[in-house]
């Protein structure tokens, strides 16, 4: 009985989300982009709801572009970015941004390192001069450079060993590379962090830390003409640097299963699939982002539906198409449930990937995937920060700004042929890895329960 | 007003400026540029109205995207639990989605994902929350599956099977969590057996004892639309957004809602708790105590001392832990204010062997808030940041609709919101030196370490810490305020619950 409600629903669903046309378009960005004599990206747009202004500088490196024995550095060397340069004393540029109000942080990543401050929108002059003396004067001294690399490897041990399945990235990374640098994780291994010195840091602010190397995107309550004279102002008396090396190392195909069985001291066992694929803006990407969802985003996931809900075997399941600047994997991640056998919950994921190869996705779950990206879309772009992300993400990683709002289309036009075509194109027997953590007994279960 | 507040801290900023270089010789040595004009910030305008039922509608249309979101709150979370029943709140909740009226589990999900909708339930001290977003044509059908959830949830017997393990296994995550031990065993020894002292979803113990009867009867007594308020922000207009809420919720009945009666915190003691867990990469720390409700009188200036320990604009448990020393990633300190009390607490995490130093030089700072005057400039960062930041508060309507509601709940005039700023404004140095002597306990900090107790314990005594339990994770229980399985308070409960 339950069973055939559950059908009906199913059906009804599908016909009131009817076809694609019925889904409503975001307004386009209307941008304004330009490259300066010294070789630094602007990209400006003009978001007048509220009197605040988001400021972001990306570098285009990150820690595929570290060297071996130096993995960490590109995080670590953003930390540093906050010590100090010619007129801003070490720490006081992100107290000079909390005390205007304003708010301001980094991040890095495999492919890039991003600064970014949202302020008053009437102190974007002051940001701009900010980070301009950043780029062409930092100037960290040797303790704080000591001290900041305790600070990261804090970051480390909080965010990594510190925490049941913290490691599980750098497991899943490290056992599925052999040779490209994404094997490792952008905050690195302590014995690299130690062995960082003051001259590397001088050596990659050279290198990477240029406007040739870098794209600043505005977006907020300004008037466009003026950000440009002002960016012009601070930024464009930069001088330019040499040309950015390039020499990463390129992943062999991978023409044999791996099959890798580990152990941790974490709660619960975890499995992991994965298949090696494509990366970010090769016109695969999309209908594998769309297999993704169809995995795993929502409750009506097959993922969560199959093996949290119905077959009851994991705590949780999920996967992600990993696309990036380089190829890297479409993986799924179950954690599997007090008693349940690991090697079950590796065949239920196994049994997941080879239905869509045989079968497909059905009509009823394309249309579901499409709204679900079209709301992602709508309601990631409701802040200046947000937008930022998309126009620096297209301008820097796709090379090309127009993806920042081409992308919708090409989501839409996604078939279920495409979706079942990269399936069968990517999750080969050969790009497989299977990896098994399973838990390193440490003797004492927690008060109430049982290992 | 606000403008003139920023123009003040710009002109500190802008006359300050040093030189140093060692490399980049050619670029000159200079102050920062002035500030353009600032321009005028009002907060936005919104609409409320209270249907015949007694449901608070808070809407604010905006166009910014082709977007609706909403949030509606319950007003019963673990306060309203029946003391023998902790854990049921968070069980409410949980399978508020997992069928309703005609819906299966299924449907509702499959429903909210097929029309690219987000649908989030959850709960909290005193309150449950049912919130989400849709692409604004899916608005109808969206309030229509939230209507079902909140007011018709079917509680089925093998959703309550499945939600009870799935707990299960989430604790068993949890307890080898060192962010959530720490918080679990702060807040259950600061408050005692009261209930903002309750680990959300309970304890292996406590999750066996919930029946559906229970579920049912905490529904019954309060969901009910006197009881409960709602926001629904997005691009359509105040009357469309009030019409979709009553198509939804008017017919909903009213019904008079019982008084919750709760126990009384106990009194600030000093303590140090060491719960053992071998092989940590890091202490865990919390140092802290019973503090004061949402609205009492110096919750404005007691604020603001706090945030000069550990807030924005100020931090000073950031600057000695992780500038100057390199000690940790992360160290904050907050007021955390709920209806009836709160807690003053700091946090940090720190490598083992530093456990000592950074707690010492922790309980050091609750004790210089105290006895020295606040420097001006200190304060004043404080402030600047909380008037600066204001227009970044109201950047989305959703942020905009979570501070009148905010206010709603706690029973306080949205106006207040407009005055806020101005109330941070006048606090002076010495209102923050007699609200720390009147309200700061650094004689009665309770301490809570979760790490590899073997590696740091005999650091404890050179830092002055003659004292303290530890605890072993097999003997933890945080349904107990004394944390130990099988004491007076805990022996109620059958234990030895297994998650089979």
């Amino acid at each position: 009985m339950v069973r055939a409600f559950a059908l009906v629903g199913v059906v009804l669903a599908c016909s009131s989300a009817a076809s694609v046309d019925t889904i409503v378009r975001p307004p386009k960005f209307d941008y304004r982009m330009t490259t300066l004599d010294n070789g630094l990206q602007v990209v400006l747009l003009e978001d007048h709801s509220t009197p605040v202004t988001h400021i972001a500088v990306w570098y285009h490196v990150g820690s595929k572009d570290e060297k071996p024995g130096r993995t960490g550095f590109a995080h670590l060397f953003e930390h540093l970015m906050f010590k100090g340069s010619k007129n801003v004393r070490p720490d006081q540029h992100p107290s000079w941004i909390t005390s205007i109000g304003g708010e301001a942080n980094a991040q890095t990543d495999e492919d890039t390192t991003l600064y970014w401050q949202t302020v008053p929108s009437h102190h974007l002059p002051f940001v701009l001069w900010l980070e301009a003396d950043r780029m062409a004067s930092l100037d960290v001294s040797e303790d704080k450079f000591v001290t900041e690399r305790e600070v990261v490897k804090e970051e480390r041990r909080m965010r990594f060993e510190n925490q049941p399945f913290g490691r599980l990235p750098e497991i899943i990374f490290d056992n599925a590379f052999a040779t490209h640098p994404y094997r490792h994780q952008t905050i690195g291994s302590l014995v690299d962090l130690e062995a960082a010195s003051i001259n590397d840091v001088r050596e990659f602010h050279r290198t990477y830390y240029v406007p040739n190397n870098a794209t600043v995107v505005i977006v907020g309550d300004f008037d466009s003409d003026e950000a440009q004279g002002l960016v012009q102002r601070y930024l464009g008396r930069v001088p330019r640097g040499k040309p950015v090396p390039r020499d990463i190392p390129v992943e062999p195909t991978h023409t044999m299963e791996k099959v890798v069985t580990t152990s941790e001291a974490w709660p619960l066992p975890a499995v992991v699939l994965s298949h090696h694929i494509t990366f970010d803006g090769h016109p695969d990407a999309y209908p594998l982002h769309i297999l993704a969802k169809v995995m795993s985003d929502g409750d009506s996931s097959r993922l969560y539906r199959s093996l949290v809900y119905e077959q009851q075997v994991a705590l949780a399941a999920f996967g992600e198409a990993k696309l990036i600047e380089h190829p890297n994997l479409f993986y799924m991640v179950a954690i599997v449930n007090p008693g349940g056998q690991p090697a079950a919950v590796m065949q239920a994921l196994a049994q997941q990937v080879e239905r869509v190869k045989a079968e497909g996705i059905t009509a009823a779950e394309l249309n579901r995937a499409k709204r679900q990206f079209a709301r992602d879309y709508i309601l990631g772009r409701e802040t200046v920060r947000q937008k930022a992300l998309h126009l620096g993400h297209a301008a820097v990683l796709h090379n090309d700004i127009t993806t920042a709002d081409g992308e919708f289309d090409l989501f839409q036009n996604v078939t279920l042929e495409d979706v079942q075509r990269v399936a069968r194109t990517y999750f080969t027997d050969g790009s497989r890895m299977r990896l098994t953590i399973l838990p390193k007994g440490n003797g004492q279960a927690p008060g109430g329960m049982s290992r | 007003m606000i403008s003139r507040v920023l123009i003040g801290s710009a002109a500190v900023i802008f006359g300050a400026c040093v030189a140093s270089g060692a490399y980049g010789q050619s670029w000159p040595s200079e102050a920062p540029p002035p500030p353009l004009p600032s321009k005028p910030v009002d907060f936005p305008s919104y609409q409320l109205r209270t249907l015949a039922n007694g449901l608070q509608v808070l809407v604010i249309p905006t166009h910014e995207q082709p977007s609706v979101s909403f949030r509606m709150i319950i007003k019963a979370g673990a306060v309203q639990e029946p003391a023998s029943r902790p854990g049921v709140a968070s069980f409410v909740a949980a399978l508020l989605n997992q069928g309703a009226g005609t819906r299966s589990a299924s449907d509702i999900a499959d429903t909210i994902d097929s029309a690219g909708g987000l649908l989030g339930v959850g709960s909290g001290n005193e309150l449950t929350y049912v919130q989400g977003a849709v692409v604004k044509d899916q608005t109808d059908l969206a309030l229509a599956l939230m209507s079902d959830i909140v007011r018709s949830p079917a509680f089925p017997e093998q959703e309550i099977v499945l939600q009870k393990q799935q707990a299960m296994s989430s604790l068993q995550v949890g307890y080898d969590d060192p962010d959530y031990l720490a918080n679990a065993a702060f807040n259950r020894l600061v408050f005692g057996a009261h209930p903002y002292g309750r680990p959300g979803q309970g304890t292996p113990d406590t999750i066996g004892r919930i029946t559906r009867a229970d579920l049912v009867a905490f529904h019954r007594a309060w969901f009910v639309p006197n009881n409960a308020l709602i926001a629904v922000v997005g691009d359509l207009t105040a009357d469309q957004l009030f019409a979709a809420v009553e198509k939804a919720f008017g017919n909903w009945e009213r019904r008079d809602v019982p008084a919750a009666v709760v126990e009384t915190p106990p009194a600030p003691t000093r303590r140090v708790v060491v719960i053992d867990r071998p092989g940590s990469a890091q202490t865990e720390i919390r140092a802290g105590h019973l503090s004061i409700e949402r609205t009492h009188p110096d919750y404005i200036p007691f604020d603001m001392a706090i945030r000069i320990l550990g807030g924005e604009g100020a931090n000073r448990l950031f600057g000695v832990l992780r500038s100057d020393r390199g000690l940790t990633y992360g160290a904050s300190a907050d007021l955390n204010s709920f209806r009836t009390a709160g807690t003053v607490v700091a946090e940090t995490d720190t490598r083992t062997s530093a456990t000592g130093e950074t707690l010492r030089l922790m309980v050091d700072e609750f004790v210089r808030l105290q006895r020295e005057s606040v420097h001006p400039a200190e304060l004043r960062g404080a402030q600047d940041f909380m008037a600066g930041n204001f227009p970044l508060t109201i950047e989305t309507s959703s942020a905009i609709a979570e501070q009148v509601l905010v206010r709603l709940f706690f029973g306080q005039d949205p106006l207040e919101i407009e005055t806020y700023l101005d109330r941070v404004g006048r606090v002076s140095p010495s209102d923050v030196q007699r609200v720390a002597r009147e309200l700061l306990k650094p004689e009665q900090l309770t301490i809570v370490l979760v790490g590899d107790a073997a590696t740091f314990v005999n650091q404890l005594r050179p830092m002055g810490f003659f004292e303290y339990e530890r605890i072993p994770i097999s003997q933890l229980d945080l349904d107990s305020p004394t944390l130990r399985r099988g004491s007076a308070a805990g022996a109620a409960a059958p234990s030895g619950q297994s998650p089979r």
